[in-house]
């Protein structure tokens, strides 16, 4: 079963970056989403069925956090895999994260290998079932 | 942080970066010659900046010139440099000063957090030519010229 993917990064270059790192993993993926803020990635994801959001954490209008608490606290979302990919690799921040709820944290810079690592370590199991 | 210990992280951590995901090689570095003899030439330079926001709080950017961004982004996306446009090479550039600073401030701030502004770019003013840090960066897709302001650094326990 193919999964869908949501990619939130406020940078089009970075967000080719990991669009092509999910590409080349051999995970075999149905929809590749792309959003530049957190706002977007919500619009988006009231309407299509998702079963990974990336996502970085300073972004413009909406930010990675405020996402994260959203998805958290929406039913329909919750259960959502959330996968945070950032440059601040801070203790305190990491910590935060995965409080709110992330399901993991990679840091940039970071290695292709690494991110496909987490790709399936949190679709290994198989599609998210949200219902 | 004292001036010294910024001296050596400030290329540990672009090295890191560059070396991860631009797949390139510092092959030397050290403060930025400023003065007419060693400043860099400004014609066709790529310039961001952005600001950090944390118990430390400032101004971090690089520049280099447009041969070099084409370089790291044709690394940076996996594409050939000849269909790296201006604009896909700003992008990188920019995510590029976005990770410089963020590998920076997570080793300075360690268990505090801090925010990060978009990077923005500039047009290489002289201002820019300056900075509480001027590191030159020689590697092998050129040089990438890296600076840091500091508004105010807060004494911590």
């Amino acid at each position: 079963m193919a999964f869908n993917i949501l990619i939130v990064d406020d940078s089009p270059a970075m967000r080719r970056v990991l669009r092509r790192v999910v590409d080349i993993s051999g995970m075999d993926v149905g929809t590749l989403l792309e959003a530049g803020n957190g706002r977007e990635a919500l619009a988006l994801l009231h309407t299509e069925w998702v079963d990974l959001i990336m996502t970085d954490i300073n972004m413009p209008d909406m930010d990675g956090e405020q996402l994260l608490l959203e998805v958290r606290k929406d039913p329909m979302l919750a259960t959502v895999p959330v996968l945070v990919v950032s440059t601040d690799r801070s203790e305190a921040r990491t910590k935060q994260m995965m409080t709110l709820g992330a399901n993991g944290y990679l840091s940039k810079p970071f290695l292709p290998s690494a991110l496909s690592r987490e790709i399936y370590k949190l679709l290994g199991g198989g599609p998210n079932e949200r219902f | 942080m004292r001036d010294f210990e910024f001296a050596g992280l400030i290329p540990e951590c672009c090295s890191e970066v560059l070396d991860a995901m631009y797949f390139t090689t510092v092959l030397e570095t050290g403060p930025q010659k400023t003065g007419p003899e060693g400043a860099p030439s400004i014609d066709a330079l790529v310039a961001f900046s952005l600001r950090f926001v944390g118990d430390l709080s400032g101004r971090f950017g690089i520049f280099l010139e447009l041969a070099t961004a084409r370089k790291l982004a044709a690394n940076f996306l996996g594409e050939e440099e000849s269909g790296i446009s201006s604009v896909e090479a700003g992008e990188v550039a920019g995510e590029l000063a976005n990770m410089f600073c963020g590998s920076v401030m997570s080793r300075v701030e360690g268990e505090h957090k801090f925010v990060l502004s978009h990077p923005e770019g500039a047009s290489v003013p002289s201002s820019d030519l300056g900075g509480d840090f001027l590191w030159r960066l020689a590697t092998d897709s050129g040089d990438i010229t890296v600076w840091m302001t500091i508004e105010e650094d807060l004494c911590r326990p």
